[in-house]
């Protein structure tokens, strides 16, 4: 065309983005380059301008003039807002186009707006001449990483979690399709019609499927049988005409308060067309509401038998997914897991004890292994024992016999409600692990005292114990005694050290990864063992050394890190690359469970994006700064 | 062009060369289909700068047009033209660029009328191109804003939108244009989906307003 005119034209782009940060700060150079390539893009009032349908990113937008909505997809955010305002001078999304992936947010036009759009390309290239644009963009998504792994508060989580179930909408909750009459049928027509499928509620929809009218089972006793009502009348005398209706679309929320505000317990669901696709009824928004994390511990205190305990296992299960989904952080959810999965395991005992007549018996339920770390995932079999005493003047060895006799029942149910039982039989009705006070100690000193290759194996499992059940006094003191035989063992500790230091953190010298040669999920890493692992052996040595008596990663890395004088940025940074192995994990564990297939700990970096292969990479550099630690306090 | 003003055209100054062929490009190219949806349309806001708003009196000083392809607006996609120097040069340059996409002005009776003339006058031809104007079809597509046809300030302050220099062909240009992008948007959202159905909201709005 003509230079005059397109420098006129990026002349006025420039004088906008001269007014606002961080343009403002940028290097000439940049400013014109981006000037050249800015694209300015119309945006009606209420339009979706980008939305995780859309799929991977190819602009940066800055709004030019008016409002952007940025909304969150899923009802548990991952930053600290839900929904945010965007006006001129902001720019989205930038993490998105930094990873190479769809938007995770949908931005929509809260007033008719103008945004200046960049290529993605122009966005990368931009990246590279301008440090200030650089600054800019990864301070942006280091405080969206931060603000991803920021707290939940449990509470928060536990709203979140009914909120997130009360939104779906009511097309997907229906599981039958509608049983309806014509409205020319007779009355003892259509009562027969819905004797048959076994409903409660008939729906009279006329030949196009438009809903005239519904019956329900609570009508007859007093339209039919006290009024006498002659069952050869049409049907549409009988029902109740105009009947509640909402469209497919409408949330269980909206069922639940058109139900209450009427005071009805059905209600139709249309589709687009305004026909008949199906019932709800009250208790289909009940049963909906059992997902949340409130309903679900009301139901495992209440399960009187085992079919209810089974159901919150599954519920369990469910909620944790949905979790997932919607990127709840890892540390809350494995805690989430693990309090729910208690709270599971106690009542079970509860129950098997009342058939045990074990009230009397003075004993504790250990969890070990992930559990007792609070870090279970979602396929995790049990690891458990008991500590029992014995009454003076009692048979210890028909006492233990009543213990294990109950403790393979509880095993059992534990199997049942979806724990499988321990391939290495490490469960409380192993004779082996339903041990005196004085015998646990006994054997947690020969494992200190003679750290051959199984007593190494061992402590990691059995170290890594906490109460679940009963007198928690008794596994205080197997603590106590632990902590001060390990402390004074360095011995112990090197051989621990050594053993921790086996596992290496998968970091190419050339390739950013050293992935498995399995043939036959060749390109993987094994984010447990080599990964999870090494966070979780080398807290283990950390604790012993210092006395930290807590049992999960987590914290006992915070503790001893206090203890051993290293920095709190120094630990924390730890703790992020733990946790972040571990959302890996239970995403892989999420996404094998929807392809049915067993879940298992492998990723594959090559088909992670940007921004994750950036902080794998990283938690694994953090894994070997705390393996070198080990080798220098232990010279090894 | 009329057969008169050819046969008469000896008496009027030649027309250089290159400005002569622009012009003959113009005349055999082929009008866009105005049922294109907006997104796959070009559209040309042309806009003029003159001594006065006389069209007697007044002499124009410069053209200016942007063109909004795909909905959007990319600065290289730009004409501006002063006409001191070489009148004829200037405006076969404008023919050149705007093609026969539609032609967004503001205010028609001026603009259009004023640009129709110089034509004639300097290049012994009128282009017969598909005219809109925004004075007439923004208040069709936004009639919560402004119901009249009322001035471009009023536009502009409808919707916040500025321009680097106003009263300048191109400064003013690129306010239009970006009222153009918005009664696009509008007019999409409302299912006018094409030129075709926006010429036809200002067709029924002048029609309507003659009635009144």
């Amino acid at each position: 065309m003509n230079t005059q005119a397109a420098e006129m034209l990026q002349g006025a782009s420039l004088d906008f983005l001269r007014r606002h940060s961080p343009f403002d700060r940028m290097e000439p150079d940049a400013l014109s380059f981006m000037a050249e390539r800015l694209v300015l893009v119309f945006h009606a009032r209420d339009s979706v301008i980008l939305s995780p349908e859309m799929g991977q990113v190819g602009h940066l937008h800055i709004v030019q003039r008016g409002k952007v909505l940025a909304r969150q997809v899923g009802s548990v955010s991952v930053t600290e807002y839900s929904a945010m305002t965007m006006g001129p001078g902001e720019c989205f999304p930038i993490g998105a186009i930094s990873a190479h992936r769809p938007s995770t947010n949908t931005y929509i036009a809260v007033e008719d707006s103008f945004c200046f759009q960049l290529a993605a390309e122009d966005f990368m290239q931009l990246m590279e001449m301008s440090p200030v644009f650089h600054l800019f963009c990864t301070k942006y998504i280091a405080s969206l990483l931060n603000q991803s792994r920021e707290q939940l508060q449990s509470q928060f989580a536990q709203r979140a979690a009914e909120q997130q179930t009360m939104t779906t909408p009511l097309g997907q909750l229906i599981n039958r399709e509608p049983v309806h009459v014509a409205p020319e049928v007779s009355s003892r027509q259509a009562l027969e019609h819905m004797a048959q499928h076994r409903v409660g509620c008939l729906v009279i929809a006329d030949a196009e499927q438009r809903p005239v009218g519904i019956i329900t089972q609570s009508d007859l006793l007093e339209r039919v049988i006290l009024a006498g009502f002659d069952l050869e009348r049409p049907v549409t005398e009988l029902m109740t005409g105009a009947p509640h209706m909402l469209s497919s679309s409408a949330s269980a929320y909206d069922a639940a308060l058109e139900m209450a505000t009427h005071g009805v317990r059905h209600l139709l669901v249309l589709d687009g067309d305004r026909r008949l696709k199906g019932v709800v009824s009250e208790r289909d928004l009940f049963s909906l509401q059992r997902i949340g994390l409130r309903q679900i511990r009301a139901g495992i205190e209440n399960a009187e038998d085992l079919e209810t305990m089974q159901q919150a296992s599954r519920d369990i299960r469910q909620l944790a997914l949905n979790l997932i989904a919607q990127g709840i952080g890892s540390e809350q959810l494995t805690q989430f897991i693990s309090a729910l999965n208690d709270a599971l395991t106690r009542r079970l005992i509860e129950l098997q004890l009342e058939r045990h007549e074990m009230q009397e018996l003075d004993f504790c339920w250990l969890a070990f292994g992930s559990e007792g770390r609070h870090e279970q995932t979602l396929s995790t079999d049990q690891d458990n024992g008991i500590i029992f005493s014995v009454p003076e003047g009692a048979d210890p060895d028909a006492l233990k016999q009543r213990i294990l006799t109950f403790a393979r029942a509880v095993n059992e149910d534990l199997a049942a409600c979806g724990f499988p039982l321990c391939k290495g039989n490490i469960m409380a009705s192993n004779p082996d692990l339903c041990l005196t006070l004085g015998q646990w100690k006994q054997r947690f000193a020969t494992w200190i005292n003679t750290p051959d290759p199984q007593a190494l194996l061992n402590a990691t499992i059995f170290f890594d114990f906490r109460s679940l059940y009963g007198d928690e006094l008794r596994s205080d003191q197997l603590r106590t005694f632990l902590l001060n035989r390990a402390r004074d063992n360095s011995a112990f500790q090197r051989m621990l050290a050594g053993n921790a230091l086996t596992a290496q953190p998968p970091l190419g010298r050339i390739r950013d990864f050293i992935t498995d040669d399995d043939p036959v999920q060749p390109g993987t890493i094994d984010l447990k063992k080599f990964g999870a692992r090494l966070f979780v052996d080398a807290a283990r040595i950390l604790s012993l050394r210092t006395g930290v008596p807590a049992s999960s990663t987590v914290e006992r890395l915070r503790q001893a890190g206090g203890k051993l004088g290293i920095a709190a940025e120094e630990t924390s940074a730890v703790i992020e690359g733990f946790n972040f192995i571990q959302l890996l994990r239970l995403r892989s564990q999420h996404l094998d469970t929807e392809h049915d297939a067993p879940g298992d700990n492998r990723v594959n970096p090559e088909r992670l994006n940007e921004l994750d292969r950036r902080i794998l990479k990283e938690a694994f550099r953090q894994a070997r700064k705390l393996q070198s630690r080990l080798k220098l306090d232990y010279q090894l | 062009m009329n057969w008169l003003s050819r046969f008469v055209s000896g008496a009027r100054p030649e027309l250089p060369a290159a400005a002569a062929e622009k012009i003959a490009r113009w005349q055999q190219g082929e009008r866009t289909d105005p049922a294109l949806p907006h997104f796959e349309s070009r559209y040309v806001v042309v806009n003029t700068e003159a001594t006065g708003l006389d069209l007697e009196k007044d002499r124009l000083l410069a053209v200016a047009a942007i063109a909004i392809e795909g909905l959007s607006l990319k600065p290289a996609n730009a004409l501006y033209r002063p006409l001191d120097d070489d009148p004829a040069e200037a405006l076969a340059d404008l023919l050149d660029f705007a093609g026969h996409a539609p032609w967004v002005v503001f205010n028609a009776s001026f603009n259009r009328k004023l640009l129709e003339r110089v034509f004639e006058a300097r290049c012994d031809f009128e282009p017969e191109a598909t005219w809109m104007d925004l004075q007439w079809l923004m208040p069709g597509l936004y009639p919560e804003l402004h119901t009249d046809q009322v001035r471009l300030a009023d536009w502009m302050d409808a919707f916040g939108v500025e321009t680097f220099q106003r009263h300048h062909a191109l400064g003013d240009a690129y306010a239009i244009a970006q009222l153009l992008m918005a009664a696009l948007g509008r007019a999409h959202a409302t299912g006018a989906i094409n030129a075709r159905s926006l010429i036809e909201i200002e067709r029924s709005r002048r029609w309507s307003r003659r009635a009144v």
